[in-house]
């Protein structure tokens, strides 16, 4: 055997251990999920019939899809408003402040602990008749403070607050490096020029660190369009079918009503939205991010 | 003396808005030592008038001690955190510094099945290990777990910032790539694999999702099934749900405070150089 085909040969072996998993493990059922999608599978009975595309008719008719593709992107939405805010944060934080890595860890904490815990924490605090947010806004004059997690019209904004206190810290950490790679000539010629401290945000940070706000925004999109432990532990998805998000809405399917091949068929349509948010940011990109 | 009040400024104002991101975990601290009718006391009593450690004696002693599931989790978190660890280095080198045939396409597929949501293989994993008979043991969530995607990729990231001239001269010096791996490497990559493990280890502390969908028996229940177990049947008993999750954060936010630069490190590197 020559020597470059023993190190091909070399270069599989030092990764087969991990491609192994990952073919059993993610590629395998994969595609045995592609083709549960075309059956009437039900984990309860022994039958599995063939029905070609039926689920999808059935979920293109479903009303409960509708409202949970409308809930999906309330609480998408929380993704822009955490990564706003994590940018001011960030801002602030890489000027000359005092206990620098003491602010950093405040505000990176609620992204390493788990967002069940954290969830019910928020459930408390939410607490509509006593909470202490609540209470809160009744003593600062707000005589009819939301419902928070408690109405179908608020739920989902409570959960929205909670993810973006969450994302905020890992957003922030982003950006905090990213303002490291800013060259600092730009910005001494940018003080030169007489450039307001607002210009220089806008015009000159702001573009260079577009790379990692097209990043967030897409990582961001992508992680909250998968989660939705923390919602099934603090509301299951109601009040209602208020909190419903799609990943929850095929969750339900799967395991609560075992309906395991309808549920295939959603989490395709999930994986289509996916692929689809990030392709129209892929394109979009070159309108607005800056290499 | 101007520069230094604004920095003040700067200073009190984030304090202000990051005292607010502590306070959820202040307030359920605080709250896990109080008596009942303390917990919605407004103003917040945040030292409670009567200190009592009863609810989190609850917690851990009691008919569902949180002992098993902290041994649960413990179990699972740290075989998947060294399984996935080293396997996620040797396929990195792999990627990294052996040139084969397909490595580039291989490598891209292997990022695009990070796309694909965990719902579409929840379903497929449910019925083969079901099949195969691990569905509610501790294998359903230890194999699958040895295996990361991310992992690969972050240190790949850090494999590529050492120079090829390194293992280039062990190589011309006569080293194998399991040599130049093991001992050259590895030990190289010390700040990368400590990154890599305090982050593995934290999504299997934290995982949820896994543990909803394939275990069913209490004895095998994580910290959070076990959390969210304790928390259902003792609904009304707020001060106990305070000093369940004190006792499913409290560990995570210890390992942050220790690792905090690593995890950091681990964020920013396979985030922005990438």
């Amino acid at each position: 055997m020559n020597w470059a085909k023993k190190q091909r040969r070399l270069g599989y072996l030092f990764i087969l251990p991990n491609m192994l998993g990952v073919i059993l493990f993610f590629v395998v059922p994969a595609i045995f999920s592609l083709g549960i999608m075309f059956t009437n599978y039900k984990y309860t009975s022994p039958d599995i019939e063939w029905i070609g595309l039926d689920n999808f008719n059935r979920l293109f008719h479903d009303p409960v899809f509708y409202v949970s593709l409308k809930k999906t992107a309330l609480f998408l939405s929380a993704v822009p408003v955490s990564i706003g805010l994590a940018f001011l944060v960030a801002l602030v934080l890489n000027r000359s402040v005092y206990v620098k890595s003491l602010l950093r860890a405040m505000f990176f904490m609620p992204y390493i602990t788990s967002g069940v815990a954290v969830a019910f924490v928020w459930m408390l605090l939410f607490q509509p008749s006593q909470g202490p947010i609540n209470s809160f806004l009744r003593s600062i004059g707000i005589d009819n403070p939301p419902g928070w997690m408690s109405t179908t019209t608020s739920s989902m904004y409570a959960i929205d607050i909670i993810w973006i206190w969450f994302l905020l810290g890992y957003n922030m950490i982003i950006y905090l490096a990213a303002f490291q790679e800013i060259p600092q000539e730009q910005l001494e010629a940018a003080k030169i020029d007489g450039a307001s401290s607002w210009t220089t945000v806008w015009k000159i940070i702001f573009p260079l660190v577009s790379p990692s706000t097209f990043l967030l925004m897409i990582t961001g999109l992508i992680t909250s369009m998968k989660t939705f432990g923390m919602i099934e532990a603090v509301t299951q998805g109601g009040p209602g079918g208020s909190t419903t998000i799609l990943s929850l809405f095929i969750y339900h399917n799967a395991f609560r009503y075992y309906e395991m091949g309808y549920a295939s068929a959603i989490s395709w349509v999930l994986f289509a939205i996916i692929f689809l948010i990030t392709m129209i940011q892929w394109v979009g990109q070159k309108r607005w991010v800056h290499y | 003396m101007e520069i230094k009040s604004t920095k003040l400024l700067y200073t009190i104002a984030m304090l202000v808005l990051g005292l607010f991101m502590i306070l959820p975990f202040l307030w359920m601290i605080s709250t896990s030592f109080k008596t009942p009718n303390e917990v919605f006391q407004y103003p917040i009593q945040w030292i409670p008038q009567k200190v009592t450690f009863e609810h989190h004696l609850k917690v851990w002693t009691g008919k569902e001690s949180f002992l098993i599931y902290y041994m649960n989790s413990l179990k699972i978190a740290l075989i998947c955190m060294v399984g996935a660890t080293f396997l996620s280095a040797l396929a990195a080198y792999g990627f990294s510094r052996i040139e084969f045939k397909g490595r580039n396409l291989l490598f891209m597929f292997y990022l695009s099945m990070m796309m694909v949501p965990p719902q579409v293989l929840f379903v497929p994993k449910f019925i083969l290990f079901d099949k195969i008979g691990i569905y509610n043991t501790h294998w359903a969530l230890i194999l699958p777990g040895l295996f990361t995607i991310f992992g690969v990729f972050l240190m790949r990231q850090f494999f590529m910032s050492i120079p090829q001239e390194i293992t280039e001269s062990a190589f011309v010096d006569g080293a194998g790539h399991f040599r130049i791996f093991f001992q050259l490497m590895l030990p190289l990559a010390k700040p990368a694999l400590a990154t890599l493990a305090i982050i593995d280890f934290s999504w299997h502390w934290n995982d949820y999702e896994n543990a909803l969908v394939f275990l069913l028996d209490r004895n095998l229940y994580t910290v959070p099934l076990g959390m969210q177990n304790f928390i259902l049947e003792f609904n009304i008993d707020y001060n106990g749900m305070m000093a369940a999750t004190s006792a499913g954060i409290v560990p995570m936010l210890l390992v942050f405070l220790i690792g905090q630069k690593y995890i950091i490190q681990g964020i920013t590197g396979s985030a922005v150089k990438g």
